[in-house]
């Protein structure tokens, strides 16, 4: 078993730094086939995972190709999927919000793993990947945070109004939005899966802390603590952006990875997250990935690599790599990571 | 004037129903509804980008803001039209195609519709000819392209490229944003600007208007 995370996410200093590229809809690109059609397929979506692995090596996979869209289909908002070559990235169509404010949180579906929408697909693949490579590396499930639930459930402006003028509404709306994700989560945590919280919808960049401290700071911490209790002993918490002015409330999660995204203050996160002993993973800007030379970003990674400063807790990541990224480029990544291990 | 400032304080707070209710005492008053445009409304939004600017404001409290700004503006709109009152500048904005993010689209709008300037939003999942069409009909001066996705970032140049394909580059200036988006990616595709949020994107649309102007 590849422990290298593993040791990462316990501030272990592993052989090298792990290395997690955010590869979602490029997942597709590995076998020919557009997001739309792997996201919908379990054969294509286990055969990407596949590939994906065999490819680029990462330290973890994750299951998924559009995260964010999984639970709020099953509870009943619409997705759009793109047909023939587009290779666009299927999204939650704004139209299809299911709570408006006027009816009560209680009348939502609670949907059921096992049967609604893409949950039961993506459990397949769970399955399917772990029989594979389940001893080989980390699998994770790929979970909504509560508030980007929230917000795809009645859209992310009315949710910002509702903060002001129905917050026991918001509550409650939260209160649904983490039991669904508690119960997706669980059923990966049965077939022996790790779990990934994405909340990007909560960034400082759009949140205050004061909001974020109120509303979805509680959740996600009872969210994250129910995951240990399950037995998952790291659980990443996913949030993009410039999150420096919220670190605080995020180590206070209890999560123990959180992302430093490309333009977050590295030297705060090894300040603090060291100060916490927790991981961290630095994202790469790979924004340019389809038009740098290889030469570029292996200069580039170096210079990620370099900010490291020696942290233990310190992981690679990039942000999401776009559609049909070229090999070349993630060759050119790992090539600095297996010749500079420990900068 | 008193009554603006109260006015301006209001809309910073995002109280609706208060400014509402001023804004329709000023313009009741004789007051040019240009000055209630500028020194209540504007005035307030103003201070709203500021405190964004400054990490003293987040999105849902501007969001508040803007849905009093707009409350108020409904007043003004038909009187403004009545005194022959010009925009300061026509922004068309959109978010491109296979992109349903919007946003960062929607409270760059608001900023720019809070200093003054008038949109034309095309929304989401814009295709090419799109934005082509739009441009056509209603001649903007300046375009606005966002993309929240690496993979749709792509789509920018695509836009832009059949902008250029109907000749219509040269009668608009492109400003691009959004998270993945950044000043080299713009210079890269041909845009003529980059903002990293929607307080500077205002400052780059006014840049923009002055050197045409």
């Amino acid at each position: 078993m590849n422990r290298r995370l593993e040791q990462a996410l316990e501030c272990e200093r592993p052989d090298r730094i792990p290395f997690l590229p955010a590869i979602y809809e490029h997942k597709a690109w590995f076998i020919g086939e557009t997001p739309s059609a792997v996201c919908r397929d379990p054969h294509l979506l286990t055969k990407a995972l596949l590939a994906e692995y065999e490819r680029v090596q990462p330290d973890a996979l994750t299951i998924g190709i559009d995260v964010y869209n999984v639970e709020a289909e099953a509870i009943g908002c619409k997705v759009i999927y793109y047909e023939g070559e587009n290779t666009s990235v299927p999204a939650i169509a704004p139209e299809s919000v299911v709570f408006r404010g006027s009816e009560e949180v209680v009348s939502l579906k609670m949907p059921d793993p096992q049967k609604d929408g893409r949950m039961p697909l993506n459990l397949e693949v769970a399955r399917n990947i772990m029989k594979v490579l389940g001893k080989e590396i980390p699998i994770r499930a790929a979970l909504s945070g509560p508030f980007s639930l929230a917000a795809h459930l009645t859209g992310l402006e009315n949710l910002f109004m509702l903060v002001f003028t129905r917050p026991n509404l918001v509550h409650e709306l939260l209160d649904f939005a983490s039991e669904v994700i508690k119960r997706y989560g669980q059923a990966f945590i049965e077939l022996g899966c790790g779990v990934v919280v994405f909340d990007s919808q909560s960034s400082t960049e759009l949140l205050s802390p004061l909001v974020y401290r109120e509303f979805v700071l509680p959740r996600t911490r009872e969210l994250i603590e129910y995951f240990h209790q399950q037995g998952v002993r790291n659980v990443p918490l996913i949030i993009g952006g410039n999150t420096t002015k919220m670190l605080d409330e995020y180590l206070e999660t209890g999560a123990n990875n959180v992302l430093c995204d490309a333009r977050a203050d590295v030297t705060e996160f090894l300040h603090k997250c060291s100060a916490a002993r927790r991981a961290f993973r630095r994202n790469m800007d790979s924004t340019d990935f389809l038009t740098l030379s290889s030469e570029d970003i292996y200069h580039r990674t170096v210079d990620c690599l370099k900010e490291s400063n020696g942290y233990p807790g310190f992981i690679l990541g990039t942000v999401i790599l776009p559609y049909g990224t070229p090999m070349t480029a993630l060759d050119a990544v790992r090539s600095a990571l297996q010749e500079y291990k420990h900068l | 004037m008193k009554e603006l400032l109260d006015l301006s304080q209001l809309i910073e707070q995002g109280q609706s129903q208060k400014a509402l209710t001023l804004t329709q005492q000023l313009v009741n008053s004789g007051l040019p509804s240009q000055t209630i445009l500028n020194d209540g409304l504007i005035a307030g939004m103003a201070v709203v980008g500021e405190k964004m600017r400054n990490g003293d404001m987040y999105l849902p409290e501007v969001l508040q803001s803007a849905g009093a700004m707009k409350a108020s503006l409904a007043i003004l709109k038909p009187l403004l039209a009545l005194e022959g009152t010009k925009s300061r500048g026509k922004i068309l904005i959109g978010t491109v195609k296979g992109d349903m993010h919007d946003i960062g689209k929607n409270l760059v709008s608001i900023m720019l519709q809070g200093a003054g300037f008038e949109i034309v939003d095309i929304g989401c999942n814009a295709d090419p000819q799109r934005f082509v069409s739009a441009i056509a009909e209603h001649a903007p001066e300046i375009v606005g392209l966002s993309a929240m996705l690496t993979t749709t970032m792509l789509n920018m140049k695509t836009t832009i490229d059949a902008i250029a394909g109907a000749g219509l580059r040269s009668k608009v200036k492109i400003i691009i944003g959004g998270a993945p988006v950044s000043q080299k990616f713009a210079d890269e595709i041909g845009a003529d600007g980059y903002s990293r949020d929607a307080v500077l994107a205002v400052d780059k649309v006014k840049q923009f208007m002055d050197r045409t102007s």
